[in-house]
């Protein structure tokens, strides 16, 4: 690894300035986890490291029940997977940190590092899609919040601007009927990250879906939420053949990447397996 | 390039010391204060030879930096041993025969420590999950899993 600098700053502006100083020469670290593998393995040369740790504005899991959940971007996936409030009123997101990565990684990566990176292989950023939620971020301008699937522009590509650092995640107060399901599907057991995941909100009333989020990630240059699918669900009774024919549609429609962790046709192929577990699970069907 | 002065615990000593920004957490343990039973495996986050708690919490400390572990406390497999006495888990490794080679004993012992902590009676499948992070490439996993339910029971006083 390349020597560089390490630098703490006090306040969110400050940290913004330092951005907006020292350009394309400095990165922001959080917990750290992705930054140092790329730095180690030189595919980043970074000579200013930001720290975000000492931001007190980056903390902290509150909920509120008409505001719904704030998140802090220094969040640790571990202390998102614990989180009795999470656990209660977002028990999908809470399945889903629990199963990031690997017991050390979920104790240093963090939710604000994790969706800055842009990883495509990775839990996180589909969930939040279907979960509605939204990212605070701050610049020298202020403070502006943007859709999670606005935030994801690309491939290793998010909307921050270069003064910009994420502040916290928003996620809206869940509706009575909400339940959700996420589900990763990993070629090994040894694999750390999901070849393909499924994240599914619905809303509910026994075996009728009276509203659908769905998306596709991991197998996907970007996570996106899937139209004809959510449109092709909504008001059905989901009997087998519905999620038969919705598991059908999301390997059709989804924008499948092909790289040696996985072709396209083996990512259609388990994205319609997975779209279906997800579907028969969220809706009591037995497995086909 | 940048230095900074750091207080950390390991093993329950304080050390006060000036680290250049880069010093990784793993080198920082090995060369400066030669503590050598944390190992360098991969050095890619994959192999989990490193493992160490900080602040009880099972991390990689080949992809920390020195300096984030400014003001907290860190346990290395030096640190398991108490007054020349083993550590149950270590005791339960000997008695299971958990190892062969060794090189990843260290950091899969730090994961064990994890997993008891969290829950003292676990099933072989949660132990499995809690070593998710660790690569053994001699055994087949069998006894270590073995060695860590072993390791349970003598800390429940079963």
């Amino acid at each position: 690894m390349r020597d560089f600098d390490f630098l703490v700053p006090g306040t969110v502006p400050e940290a913004c300035r330092m951005l907006a100083d020292l350009g394309d020469d400095c990165r922001i670290m959080a917990g750290g986890t992705a930054l140092m593998l790329v730095m180690r393995q030189r595919m980043l040369a970074a000579s200013k490291i930001i720290s975000a740790a000492s931001l007190q504005d980056l903390y902290g899991i509150e909920f509120h029940p008409s505001h719904g959940l704030r998140i802090g971007a220094m969040t640790r996936h571990a202390d998102i997977a614990r989180s009795p409030t999470v656990q209660r009123h977002y028990p999908m997101l809470a399945d889903m940190a629990r199963q990031v990565a690997n017991p050390q990684v979920r104790n240093q990566g963090t939710i604000g590092g994790n969706i800055c990176y842009g990883d495509p292989s990775t839990d996180p950023p589909g969930c939040l899609i279907a979960l509605n939620a939204e990212v605070v971020l701050q610049g020298l301008q202020g403070r502006r919040a943007l859709s999670m699937q606005d935030f994801l522009v690309d491939f290793f590509v998010t909307a921050l601007e270069p003064d910009e650092i994420v502040i916290e995640i928003r996620i809206p107060p869940p509706h009575g009927n909400d339940e959700g399901r996420y589900t990763r599907f990993r070629r090994t057991a040894a694999e750390h990250r999901p070849l393909i995941s499924v994240s599914l909100m619905a809303q509910r009333e026994g075996s009728v879906c009276h509203d659908a989020r769905l998306v596709v990630g991991a197998s996907v240059p970007v996570p996106r939420r899937l139209a004809r699918v959510e449109d092709f669900m909504r008001g059905r009774v989901v009997t087998p053949e519905v999620a038969h024919e919705a598991a059908d549609m999301v390997a059709t429609d989804i924008p499948a990447i092909s790289d040696a962790r996985g072709s396209e046709a083996y990512r259609r192929a388990m994205a319609r397996v997975v779209t279906r577990r997800t579907i028969s699970s969220l809706f009591d069907l037995e497995i086909l | 390039m940048s230095t900074h002065r750091i207080q950390v615990l390991v093993n329950g000593e304080m050390h006060d010391v000036e680290v250049p920004a880069r010093r990784m957490l793993s080198d920082f343990l090995r060369d400066d204060l030669h503590l050598t039973g944390t190992k360098r495996g991969c050095e890619t986050g994959v192999c989990g030879a490193c493992s160490v708690l900080l602040d009880g919490d099972v991390v990689k400390s080949c992809l920390s930096l020195a300096i984030q572990a400014h003001g907290k406390s860190i346990i290395t497999v030096e640190g398991l041993a108490w007054n020349g006495e083993m550590h149950p888990i270590q005791e339960s490794f000997v008695e299971c025969g958990g190892l062969q080679c060794g090189y990843c004993t260290p950091g899969i012992m730090m994961a064990a420590c994890a997993i008891l902590a969290e829950n003292d009676a676990p099933t072989p499948e949660e132990v499995r999950e809690g070593l998710s992070g660790n690569l053994c490439r001699c055994t087949g996993y069998v006894q270590i899993v073995e060695s860590i339910l072993n390791a349970g029971e003598k800390m429940r006083g079963d």
